[in-house]
């Protein structure tokens, strides 16, 4: 009777230790790697003792199918979003799944970078350029130059169905005079592949597997720091940008703390962590992270955003289309 | 009258309904919420877009191929270490099988990474040695072969101990009446041996092949940066870009594993049909054959494959997890603890997966401990007709991929509960179900068998004694079948502990299991993280091994699956 009785206690006592782990005062679904996550987390904090994170992170596609799947069962488990691109919190702006809130750090932002009516801020300046292998060949300074010969088979990149970035990425090429789709056809037609997020780009440029990457700014510039053998270039056609807006779920249970999230990043601390890990922070009057050449010197390529809204499942499906997987 | 026939039964009137509620809860109701989606979708056309779609064949054709030539490839190596080891007079047979085991045992998306890093142009440990791939090589694991191979590596223990079940099983009289008409140990093993230990081959080939099929870590982490995908993966893929008509193509795709799965199964009992492998006389442990010179060479060969298919792989896994950056040269200066200080100390999602795995798995051992004491009491002792349906339908979950169980409990709680009207999915909860179901036959099993071992006439004395039900159980049964119990306890802890396919489609804020951990700090491009967390995954699986085996001697026989 003792022995049942102990058992009965310890899995109702282990029931109780795994159901608490639930309980969080906010819950982040984040894009950033898990570090980066980890640090943004840590910092928030800090600043707000008391305040328990939990966070999520996949590929902005894939924390947005979760979500998704979430609100269909009517059960979202989020109450903050640090993600990829404007582009996809415009959308649920329009659906009416984000919250509005005017953030006093906003008045230090430069009005592009925010929505007029608090639904989402930038939060930093992610662009995708070109990194490769110290041991590659050429030193490529051009898009097009990953579509000459001695590229062949030797070009990786982010797939738009991973990665919000790279969605964003093809969305802006796609519309460049020159470039276009017929540009990812040459590279299609160059061997090059698309699959995985800017992760794996990273990976297999830094072993060696492939010589050429198209990857964001950070990934690169920072193992480099740590002794990986790359390089990372902006083209000198200019680089697409990611913004990484933070907002809020219209669900949220937890306002309060989600506004001081929202307030956090934006803010000097929140902004001067960015920095340090080496993103370029999007608050005015802040300095670029080491490896980067000024704010100013960065070549940025439009997108036009109405359209890229407006696109995002065909422009998906084309890519996808040209570079259709084979067995 | 069910009631009266209880009590006369000596048994409490609640356990039949208990047993029957168990059974509804963890095998018939998701599995029937799965089999209406599927049959619904189909009717209504829903299931035609994914089944009409020219993507899904290639991953029919990938799945089967891969577990085709896994399973060729695991029966060559569990099938050569089974033969060996149990008929002939190799040296250090328990440790050399020990080994074997290893690799079943641990995750496959931690085989995966271990074989990642050792291959390919990064490879640490070719770099040392100056053999690595010139820039711009492919990684060879990223194909159809590299996912059939490691499937191969992973399922080769299952080979294994089928064979071995099946040879030490073997009649003795019958070798040893060839042996005394003359027959040479070649003739021995070629006209009586092979022949009989036909059934354990095809079983074990049959076990494998259904493994593969449902395998998810290795193609996941293998096929996917490839754009190979196996059906697994696929439904992982179609989960991951949720719309409004995934739910009834994924059940489509899950009822396709399931079909793949029964037709594996399907084929070794045509390989068997018409042949009686009955055999009469004692069976038991035969004398071995002597190899005389040629034992020497056997033993390097199984060292050097136990070297290929575990030692090296896991060095390079440790190699990768002391790199400081991916692509950096392993030398002593390189050599860095970063990410172990990491995971350990620093990442709050590593901290929560322990919390979480550790956590569901005892809770999933113990809550299986209760119910398969209290259904293998039932099952050997209630005389009911409804048995061997019962122990069947307990059987399923088991049998079944990860991933279609795990969209079946998705289907069936997707919505809100009746009557109190909340969700558990996305919680922790629906995995702990979803687990409970999964592994109740890996219980199941052990306590069953050690159940039958208890003779009945000890109960009986202790009813006439006036002993009520809890008294019978906590004074005679329970210590009786404890070291079983103690035994499929650790079994289930084990293999929960190092699950990914269910938890990667159940698992959400805080709900990260070690296996979804691993997988999504790989993703993230934190390559030395999930290194660095496998190792202490492969630790913690050596370790839990190490105490089954310490415990091996108490046990009935058949309870620890890689002893005799």
């Amino acid at each position: 009777m003792r022995n049942r009785l102990a058992a009965f206690t310890a899995v109702a006592a282990l029931g109780l230790a795994v159901g608490a782990a639930q309980a969080a005062d906010l819950v982040l679904y984040t894009s950033q790697p898990n570090e980066d996550a980890q640090a943004t987390v840590d910092g928030f904090k800090a600043a707000n003792p008391g305040v328990d994170v939990q966070w999520v992170r996949d590929g902005t596609p894939q924390i947005m199918a979760k979500l998704n799947a979430e609100i269909a069962a009517g059960n979202p488990a989020a109450d903050v979003l640090l993600i990829a691109d404007t582009v996809t919190l415009e959308r649920m702006k329009q659906a009416g799944q984000l919250m509005a809130y005017k953030s006093p750090e906003a008045a230090n932002f430069d009005a592009t970078l925010y929505d007029a009516d608090g639904y989402y801020y930038s939060t930093k300046l992610i662009t995708t350029g070109i990194m490769y292998n110290t041991q590659a060949s050429m030193k490529p300074q051009s898009w097009k130059d990953l579509a000459k010969p001695e590229a062949k088979g030797l070009v990786t990149m982010p797939s738009p169905l991973a990665s919000g970035a790279a969605l964003i990425h093809a969305q802006t090429l796609a519309s460049v005079p020159g470039l276009g789709w017929d540009f990812y056809r040459l590279l299609k037609a160059n061997g090059a592949i698309a699959a995985g997020g800017n992760g794996a780009v990273l990976k297999s440029v830094a072993s060696g597997e492939k010589a050429y990457g198209v990857v964001v700014d950070y990934m690169p510039i920072r193992e480099k720091a740590k002794g990986a053998p790359i390089e990372f270039v902006f083209p000198e056609e200019g680089v697409s940008a990611v913004t990484e807006p933070a907002a809020i779920l219209a669900s949220t249970k937890h306002v309060e703390a989600a506004k001081k999230f929202i307030d956090y990043v934006l803010s000097d601390k929140g902004q001067e962590g960015f920095l340090k890990l080496g993103y370029i922070p999007a608050r005015n009057g802040m300095g670029v992270p080491a490896g980067f050449p000024s704010r100013d010197k960065i070549k940025l390529l439009p997108i036009q955003a109405p359209e890229a809204l407006k696109n995002s499942g065909s422009d998906v499906k084309t890519f996808s289309d040209i570079f259709a997987s084979k067995g | 009258m069910k009631r009266f026939r209880s009590s006369a039964n000596g048994q409490p009137g609640w356990l039949f309904p208990f047993v029957i509620a168990a059974i509804m809860v963890l095998s018939v109701l998701p599995l029937g919420r799965l089999a209406a989606t599927g049959i619904v979708s189909a009717f209504s056309g829903g299931g035609r877009g994914v089944l009409t779609d020219p993507g899904l064949w290639q991953p029919v054709y990938n799945t089967v191929a891969t577990s085709f030539f896994g399973m060729i490839a695991a029966v060559l190596l569990g099938g050569g270490f089974a033969l060996l080891l149990t008929l002939f007079d190799i040296r250090h047979k328990r440790l050399l099988g020990f080994l074997f085991m290893l690799p079943t045992m641990i995750p496959p998306q931690v085989t995966a990474l271990s074989w990642i890093s050792m291959m390919g142009p990064s490879s640490t440990v070719l770099k040392a040695i100056g053999m690595a791939p010139p820039l711009g090589s492919p990684q060879p694991l990223y194909s159809i072969s590299g996912i059939a191979f490691l499937f191969g590596v992973q399922n080769a223990a299952l080979v294994f101990l089928s064979l071995r079940a099946g040879l030490l099983a073997l009649p003795r009289d019958a070798v040893e009446a060839a042996r005394l008409a003359g027959a040479s140990s070649f003739q021995v093993l070629k006209d009586i041996i092979l022949p009989l230990s036909l059934p354990g081959f095809a079983a074990g080939a049959a076990i494998a092949f259904v493994s593969c099929v449902g395998n998810f870590g290795i193609p996941a982490i293998l096929g996917i940066p490839a754009s190979i995908y196996t059906l697994p993966t696929l439904i992982y893929a179609k989960f991951a870009a949720f719309d409004a008509g995934t739910f009834a193509d994924i059940s489509v795709l899950s009822a396709l594993i399931g079909i793949l799965s029964v037709l594996g199964l399907l084929v070794e009992s045509r390989v068997l049909r018409g042949r009686d492998y009955r055999v009469i006389g004692l069976s038991g442990q035969i004398a071995v054959f002597r190899l005389g010179r040629w034992r020497v060479c056997a033993e390097v060969l199984l060292w050097l494959t136990i070297i290929v298919i575990l030692v090296l792989p896991l060095t390079a896994l440790v190699a990768s997890s002391l790199a400081p950056a991916y692509g950096v040269p392993l030398t002593p200066a390189s050599a860095t603890l970063h990410a172990y200080q990491e995971i350990l100390f620093r990442q709050a999602v590593t901290q929560t997966a322990f919390v979480n795995s550790i956590g569901l798995s005892m809770t999933t051992a113990i809550g299986l401990l209760l119910v398969s004491v209290l259904m293998g009491y039932f099952l050997v002792r209630g005389g009911s007709r409804y048995a061997g349906l019962i122990s069947a339908l307990a059987d399923i979950p088991y049998a079944l991929p990860g991933v279609v169980l795990a969209v079946a409990f998705i289907l069936l709680f997707a919505a809100p509960l009746p009557v109190v009207g909340i969700s558990i999915y996305g919680t922790i909860w629906i995995i702990l179900l979803a687990y409970l179901s999964s592994f109740l036959a890996v219980s199941l099993k052990p306590v069953t068998s050690a159940f039958r071992q208890v003779d009945s006439s000890l109960e009986e004395a202790a009813r006439l004694a006036g002993a009520g039900f809890f008294r019978r159980m906590t004074d005679i049964m329970v210590p009786l079948v404890a070291p079983a119990a103690g035994a499929s306890v650790i079994l289930v802890f084990l293999i929960a502990c190092n699950e990914l396919t269910v938890s990667a489609l159940l698992w959400s804020a805080g709900t990260q299991t070690l296996g979804v951990a691993i997988y999504n700090l790989d993703d993230s491009g934190s390559f030395n993280l999930a290194s660095a967390l496998s190792v202490l995954v492969v630790i913690m699986v050596i370790a839990m091994m190490l105490l089954l085996e310490a415990m091996a001697k108490r046990l009935p026989k058949g309870v620890v699956p890689w002893h005799s």
